[in-house]
């Protein structure tokens, strides 16, 4: 497996949050959306300040955001989870608006919406273990499993190229073999 | 097999298919790209990292220059000479500059680079307002820059929800009200629908009496709730003004008798009198009634939402012989730089002057994150903008309220919050 290879199994803490968990709002300050900031390093010290100051330090690659409903609702902005994608922290929850959807393809993120329930089969702290190419949902702090819908193979595909870039990467290189011939 | 609505009509077509479903993913191909001035470099930076060195299709691209109009940091002047170089280097078709064109959700209309029935991409959600003329804007977001390089991106056919507006709101009540209320309505009133990436399209005799500047202020506020869009069927003065105007042809659509909606959900708007949103969210409406007499310090008209000519010459209308309170400042934003100047030509610039407001350059003025005219810690504001949530407009204490062009002018009159219907001698 190469080192930029996307992992679609996490395990690690559960970081567990409730419906309505705002991006601009809740998970980033607004200023940093405002200056258009994208440089994970900047935006990391203030990741869910507003809400849970020091969380973002304690997460570590592997751990999974739990949320409930309307995950990332309200203006659709990026900021957060560029933060979240740099630390290695993937997302569970239980529906998300379109545009939030899109934006953690585009990013190259691997998620899951629409796990019905997922706020009470796992708590704060607990150890968890997340098969995002499956659906697969291990509990093992509490020794439960659960199998939830793996996001439909056209988002996959995407995460796979890296988001938004690595499928601008891909085209740009075939195009690119196409003008030269490379077919020949 | 079902009719469509005009929203599949224009997928459709964009897609070179006989029909699309809601839920089908797609790549259509867009009549017009625009990018907002605050986006052009961090695409460029996105596609010159990836050694892509030119776009697809720069002739039907638009970059408007609309959030920071009047450079304000030494950060905001250098990003306009990478704008300027990006604009020459991938040979956009279509660049406004500082002082050309103005609000890039609003000029598009004015000068015919967007007509009823084109499928565009953009990379603001207020892009919506093109619905207003029959459009079909879709916001691309920080996506854009796949359409851009690539002539198109993956998106999801929307389903349509059916609104129908029963009857006809109060004198001196229109489009921005009815908006404030729909917003409230479809987000957290009773009947509560989920318009999650639903196209709205909004009927019924009311929107008969709405111009263009009603029409755009009704799309705006329903905007900030998650919905995909805002289809209007536009009516035949709207389309003959469209045809005067268009850049290209076009060809207007319109939903079919038997088309599938998701949903159809009825508002009633009999009598409905003018409405103010509560700091927090254009959402959270209530009738004007329930916070007259809140003092003010701040007052701005203008935005996405309500600055063409029309919007502004109401507020002028009941600025003219009065003034602005003492301790309240009102900053005017006309959208556009064709607004504006009928503004000067009409005498209406000298009204706002006379009355003691300030009349800023033409884009979107404060709202664009309050980088200009901002209000300072516990504030008060009562504006036109797109939305008012905490430190929209500078401190993030400062609260601000939501309302009519209208209901702003009275308000920055009387340096609190008043009903324009009440100022004597006035009929807005």
């Amino acid at each position: 497996m190469s080192p930029d290879a996307v992992r679609w199994r996490y395990r690690g803490t559960a970081h567990c949050f409730g419906d309505d968990l705002e991006h601009d709002a809740h998970m980033i300050p607004f200023e940093f959306v405002i200056r258009r900031v994208t440089e994970p390093a900047e935006l990391l010290p203030h990741l869910f300040e507003a809400v849970r100051p020091g969380l973002a330090a304690r997460m570590k690659a592997g751990d999974v955001l739990v949320a409930g409903q309307r995950f990332g609702k309200g203006k659709a902005h990026i900021q957060a989870y560029i933060a979240l994608k740099a630390i290695g922290v993937a997302i569970v929850c239980e529906s998300l608006p379109y545009n939030t959807y899109r934006a953690l393809v585009g990013l190259g993120l691997p998620f899951m919406s629409g796990c019905e329930g997922v706020t009470g089969r796992v708590a704060d702290g607990e150890e968890i273990e997340v098969d995002f190419g499956t659906g697969e949902f291990i509990n093992h702090s509490r020794g439960t499993r659960h199998a939830y819908p793996p996001l439909p193979p056209q988002a996959r595909d995407i995460i796979e190229l890296g988001g938004t870039e690595g499928v601008l990467r891909d085209w740009w290189a075939r195009a690119r073999a196409a003008e030269h011939g490379g077919r020949g | 097999m079902s009719g469509m609505t005009a929203v599949e009509k224009v997928f459709a077509r964009a897609c070179s298919r006989a029909r699309v479903a809601p839920g089908d993913i797609v790549h259509p191909q867009p009549s017009r790209v625009f990018v907002h001035d605050g986006h052009v470099e961090g695409f460029r930076r996105q596609l010159d990292a990836l050694g892509i060195d030119r776009i697809s299709a720069p002739e039907r691209v638009v970059f408007a220059t609309d959030h920071e109009v009047v450079y304000l940091t030494p950060r905001a002047a250098e990003r306009g000479t990478r704008i300027r170089a990006t604009a020459r280097d991938w040979k956009i078709g279509h660049f406004h500059d500082v002082g050309q064109g103005g609000h890039g959700h609003l000029f598009p209309m004015e000068t015919g680079l967007v007509s009823p029935g084109m499928l565009v991409f953009a990379s603001d959600m207020h892009c919506s307002n093109f619905g207003a003329i029959g459009a079909v804007p879709v916001r691309s977001g920080p996506e854009t820059v796949s359409v851009l390089a690539m002539g198109s991106v993956w998106t999801a056919v929307p389903a349509s929800v059916r609104v129908e507006l029963r009857g006809h709101p109060a004198r001196g009540t229109g489009g921005r009200d009815v908006g404030f209320l729909l917003a409230r309505e479809l987000a957290r009133g009773p009947n509560r629908i989920d318009v999650d990436y639903r196209y709205l399209e909004i009927a019924g005799p009311a929107l008969d009496a709405f111009g263009l500047h009603e029409r755009v202020a009704l799309c705006n506020s329903p905007t900030e709730i998650g919905v995909a869009g805002v289809y209007l069927q536009p009516s035949a003065a709207l389309l003959a003004w469209c045809r005067e105007r268009a850049r290209q042809p076009f060809a207007p659509v319109a939903s079919d008798e038997d088309a599938r909606y998701e949903q159809t959900f009825v508002l009633d708007i009999e009598g409905l009198g003018p409405q103010v949103a509560l700091p927090g969210s254009p959402a959270d409406a209530v009738d004007l009634a329930e916070v007259a007499g809140q003092p003010i310090q701040h007052a701005y008209i203008g935005s996405c939402g309500s600055g063409l000519y029309e919007d502004l010459a109401v507020a002028a209308r009941l600025l003219r012989g009065r003034r602005v309170a003492d301790g309240t400042r009102l900053f005017v934003v006309p959208g556009t730089v064709e607004g504006a100047r009928r503004l000067a030509a009409d005498g209406l610039v000298d009204v706002f002057l006379a009355a003691g407001a300030v009349v800023l350059p033409p884009g979107c003025g404060p709202c664009a994150g309050g980088n200009l005219g901002p209000m300072h810690s516990g504030e008060v504001s009562i504006s036109t903008a797109a939305t008012n949530h905490a430190g929209r407009m500078g401190a993030k204490d400062a609260r601000c309220f939501l309302a009519s062009p209208a209901t702003v002018a009275a308000s920055a009159i009387a340096g609190r919050i008043a009903d324009a219907r009440e100022l004597a001698g006035v009929g807005p």
